[in-house]
C-alpha cells in the first residue's frame, strides 16, 4: 500500500481541502439563484395620500351655492342638472359625447357596439326589446324609457349618479332619482367620482351585485389587500379612475374589447391618460427574474396575478338558462336555492349556476372580440359564442388571458336564424315575459319595440360569452406558482397549439428514455452478477 | 510498487465538478419536466439555468486544458486492442483474465473508453448545449412564426440527450468497478494515480 501521508514521494497526494474549496467556488457562481425572494414590502398607500391632498386643493364649497339650496321637487333630477349647468356650462355637452350617455362607443372605435345598439349579451339579452325603462336605472341620464329617448337634451344628463359623495343617491326605472332621495342635500355635497359611484352601476351588471363580470362587485369597496391590491385601503388605496383615466367626462374603458397590450404612458408631465394596461405603471419588465419577465410575451399579467375571480365572498353568475324560465308553483313564480344559499332556479331567469372564488378559463386573446347583433345570422356552431375572441399562439399581440365563461341559452328565431330581443321587464298583463311568462308574446312585442322583424316562431339556442378578468388583482405573494400551469393537468391544460414545458411531452419519450436507462442498469446487473459468480467458482472450483 | 499519475489535479477537478453539475442538471431538468418535485418549479428552472452556465464555464476551461496540454489526443479513436477490450468485457473478465490494455500517462483510456467519451464530448454535450440554448432563448427569437412543433422538437431532443446522459452515467459508474479491484478506478479518479495490481 502506498503511504498516503508521504510528502516526499514522487506523486503528491490529493488535497481534498483544495478540491472542495474549488467546488465551493464553482457553486458560488449559481448560489444567487438559491436565494429567496425578499418578503413583500408594506402597503405603500401613496395614492391614498395623493387623494387626500387633492381634496385639500378643492376651492369650491357647493353647500354655499345659492342655486343648489333647492328645494328640488322629489325625483326631479333635471332640475338639479339645470342648476349644475349654470356654472358648469359645458359639462352636459361633454357628457353627451360619452359612452356613459350614448351607450355606444365613439363611432370610430368599434362597429357600432353598445347597449343602445342591436348588441346582445348573455344575461338580460338586449335593452331594445322594450327594456330601456328597467335597464336605464344605470343610464347616466333621466327619462330613457323607450327607444325615443332624446340623446341631445342637456337637462336629461344625470350629474349626481357619478358625482354623489354621500352614497344616498339612487336611481329607479327610467333612470330617474328615487323620489325619496334628498336632492338638494346630495347636490350640495357633490365631488369627485369614487369607487362607490362607479360601482353603483358597474358592480351590478346583469341585474345584481357580482352577477355579470365576476371581477367587479360591491366587496371591492371594503376590499382587504388580498382581494384587490390596488383598490384596497390596505393596499395602494387607488380609485377606479386612477387607471380608467377621464378626459372631458369620457372615462377610459375597454370599448368592447381592451387591447391586451395597450401600453398607455403619459408622454409629458400632467398628461391625463388612461392606464388600463398594467404595463402603464408597472412597465413590461416588473419582475426581478428575467424568466418571469419574458412570460409577458405570451402571458397577460392578469393570468398569474388574478388566481381566481369572485373572491370577495359574493357569487357570480356562471350560467343562465332562459329556456327553463317560467315554471310556476301554485300559479306563482318561485326560487330554489342550494345548500350554500345560491339560487339554482328562478321563475324569471330559469336554471342558474352561481359560484364564488372561481378559477378563470384561459384563452389566447389579442384584445379584440366580435359581438353578435340581433341582425346577425347565427353561426352553425353550438353553443353560439356571442363574443368570439381574436388571438392565437402565433399572433404576436395575443396573450393568454383569464376569462369568465358564461353559459346559457337564449330564445332565437329559427326561421330568420337570428337572436331575438324579448320584452322581459314589465307588469302582469302587459305581455312582458316577467309579467305573463309567455315567450311568444314577449318576443313579438319586444321585436316590435326594437323595430325588427320576427317570423312568429321561436326556439332556444345554447350560447356562451367571454368576460375578460382584469380586476381583483391579488398581492404578489398570491400570484400563481409556476406549477399551476407548468404541470400535466394545470390551468392551461386546455390551451392548445404550443409547447408548454412541464405540461407537454412527446408521446413514448419517457418509455424510450427510462427504458434505455433501465436496460443499461439491467445489463450492468447481469454483467456484475456474472462476474461475482464467475470469481466465486474460480476460487471454489 | 510503482505509481503513475493518470489524472492530474485539474483533470480530477474537472471530472468531479462536471459529474456533480450534470447530476444536478438532471435532477432540476427532470423536475422541470414534471417527473418529481424537489426544489419547486421556479427554483428548479433558475437552478437549471445557473448550473448550465456553470457547466459551460467549466467546459470552456476543460477545452482549453485539453487543447493546451495535448490531452485531447487521449480521445482519438483507435482500433488497436478494440476487439480485445470487447472480448475482455464479454468473456475475459469472467475468467479473471488480465486487463488487455495497460494504462499509461499518455494513453489512460482504453479503446472503448475513447469511443464512449468522444461520443459524450462531441455528441451529447454539444446537443444538450445547443438544444438547451434554443430552449432558453426561444422566447427571444421571435420564434412564434416558426413551425408550431419547433419547441416541442427542441425539448424532445434535449430530453433524449438527458436520458442518454443518465444511461451513460449508469454504465460509467458500473464500469468503474472493472478495475483490478472494484474500487481501484474510483480511487484513481479521486487521488490521481493507480497502484499496480
Amino acid at each position: 500500500m502506498t503511504n498516503m501521508t508521504s510528502p516526499s514521494g514522487p506523486i503528491r497526494p490529493p488535497r481534498p481541502g483544495r478540491f472542495i474549496q474549488a467546488l465551493a467556488g464553482l457553486m458560488v457562481l449559481f448560489l444567487p439563484v438559491l436565494a429567496t425572494q425578499p418578503p413583500p414590502g408594506p402597503a405603500h398607500g401613496a395614492y391614498g395620500r395623493v387623494r387626500a391632498e387633492r381634496n385639500r386643493d378643492v376651492t369650491a364649497d357647493h353647500t354655499r351655492f345659492k342655486v343648489l339650496q333647492g328645494p328640488f321637487k322629489d325625483g326631479d333630477g333635471s332640475a338639479v342638472t339645470r342648476a349644475c349647468l349654470t356654472c358648469h356650462v359645458k359639462a352636459a355637452d361633454q357628457v353627451m359625447a360619452t359612452r356613459h350617455w350614448n351607450w355606444r362607443p365613439a363611432a370610430t372605435d368599434r362597429k357600432g357596439y353598445g347597449k343602445s345598439t342591436h348588441l346582445v349579451n348573455n344575461f338580460c339579452i338586449s335593452t331594445l326589446g322594450g327594456n330601456q325603462e328597467a335597464c336605464s336605472r344605470c343610464h347616466a341620464g333621466y327619462g330613457m324609457t323607450d327607444r325615443t329617448f332624446d340623446f341631445t337634451k342637456a337637462e336629461n344628463v344625470d350629474c349626481l349618479v357619478c358625482h354623489d359623495t354621500t352614497g344616498d343617491y339612487e336611481k329607479v326605472k327610467g333612470g330617474y332619482p328615487n323620489p325619496a332621495v334628498p336632492l338638494a342635500e346630495i347636490a350640495q355635497k357633490v365631488g369627485r367620482t369614487s369607487n362607490q359611484t362607479c360601482g353603483v352601476c358597474h358592480f351590478f351588471g346583469g341585474g345584481a351585485d357580482a352577477t355579470k363580470h365576476g371581477d367587479l362587485d360591491d366587496t371591492l369597496l371594503k376590499a382587504p389587500r388580498s382581494l384587490d391590491v390596488h383598490l384596497s385601503r390596505d393596499g395602494a388605496a387607488m380609485s377606479c379612475t386612477d387607471c380608467h383615466g377621464a378626459r372631458s367626462h369620457e372615462v377610459a374603458g375597454p370599448d368592447y374589447g381592451a387591447p391586451a397590450d395597450r401600453r398607455e404612458q403619459p408622454r409629458f408631465a400632467g398628461e391625463a391618460v388612461s392606464r388600463m394596461a398594467c404595463t402603464a405603471c408597472h412597465t413590461a419588465t416588473p419582475h426581478a427574474s428575467f424568466v418571469l419577465n419574458r412570460h409577458y410575451r405570451k402571458v397577460a399579467c392578469q393570468t398569474c396575478h388574478i388566481p381566481a375571480y369572485a373572491r370577495g365572498g359574493l357569487a357570480s353568475n356562471l350560467s343562465w338558462t332562459w329556456s327553463t324560465a317560467g315554471r310556476l308553483k301554485g300559479g306563482r313564480p318561485y326560487e330554489d336555492k342550494d345548500a350554500n344559499g345560491l339560487v339554482t332556479y328562478n321563475t324569471i331567469h330559469g336554471d342558474m349556476v352561481w359560484a364564488k372564488n372561481v378559477k378563470p378559463e384561459y384563452v389566447f386573446y389579442d384584445g379584440s372580440m366580435d359581438f353578435t347583433l340581433l341582425t346577425d345570422p347565427l353561426p352553425a356552431t353550438r353553443p353560439v359564442v356571442l363574443n368570439p375572441l381574436h388571438g392565437s399562439y402565433a399572433d404576436p399581440d395575443a396573450r393568454i388571458w383569464p376569462f369568465k365563461r358564461h353559459d346559457g341559452d337564449q330564445p332565437f328565431d329559427p326561421v330568420q336564424n337570428r337572436l331575438v330581443a324579448p320584452w322581459t321587464a314589465g307588469p302582469k298583463g302587459s305581455g312582458a315575459y316577467w309579467g305573463d311568462y309567455d315567450w311568444d308574446t314577449a318576443i313579438r312585442l319586444g321585436m316590435e319595440k326594437a323595430g325588427l322583424p320576427y317570423s312568429g316562431k321561436f326556439g332556444f339556442v345554447k350560447t356562451s360569452m367571454w368576460w375578460p378578468i382584469t380586476h381583483m388583482v391579488a398581492p404578489k405573494e398570491q400570484a400563481l406558482a409556476c406549477g399551476e400551469c407548468h404541470s400535466r393537468q394545470g390551468r392551461l391544460a386546455r390551451v392548445k397549439g404550443f409547447y408548454l414545458p412541464g405540461r407537454d411531452r412527446a408521446p413514448g419519450l419517457d418509455f424510450l428514455g427510462w427504458g434505455l436507462v433501465l436496460l443499461t442498469f439491467c445489463a450492468t446487473l447481469v454483467h456484475g452478477a456474472s462476474r461475482v459468480l464467475a470469481s466465486r467458482s474460480r476460487r471454489n472450483p | 510498487m510503482s505509481r503513475i499519475i493518470l489524472y492530474t489535479r485539474f483533470n480530477r477537478f474537472w471530472h468531479w465538478t462536471q459529474a456533480l453539475l450534470i447530476l444536478l442538471l438532471a435532477v432540476t431538468g427532470f423536475e422541470v419536466r414534471g417527473t418529481f418535485r424537489i426544489f419547486g418549479y421556479l427554483r428548479a428552472v433558475n437552478l437549471h439555468h445557473g448550473l448550465s452556465l456553470a457547466l459551460m464555464t467549466l467546459v470552456l476551461f476543460a477545452a482549453f486544458w485539453h487543447l493546451t496540454t495535448g490531452e485531447w489526443r487521449q480521445y482519438l479513436p483507435t482500433r488497436v486492442f478494440l476487439k480485445e477490450m470487447a472480448a475482455f468485457y464479454l468473456t475475459g473478465i469472467f475468467r479473471g483474465a488480465p486487463h488487455p490494455v495497460r494504462k499509461e500517462r499518455t494513453a489512460k483510456l482504453n479503446p472503448l473508453q475513447r469511443l464512449a467519451y468522444l461520443g459524450f464530448k462531441v455528441l451529447i454535450i454539444p446537443v444538450q448545449f445547443t438544444t438547451g440554448a434554443l430552449y432558453f432563448f426561444y422566447p427571444n427569437l421571435n420564434a412564434h412564426a416558426w413551425p408550431a412543433g419547433f419547441l416541442w422538437g427542441v425539448s424532445t431532443l434535449h430530453v433524449l440527450g438527458a436520458f442518454g446522459l443518465l444511461a451513460f452515467l449508469v454504465g460509467h459508474v458500473y464500469l468503474t468497478t472493472t478495475g483490478h479491484t472494484p474500487l481501484a478506478n474510483l480511487k484513481a479518479m479521486l487521488v490521481g494515480y493507480e497502484e499496480d495490481a
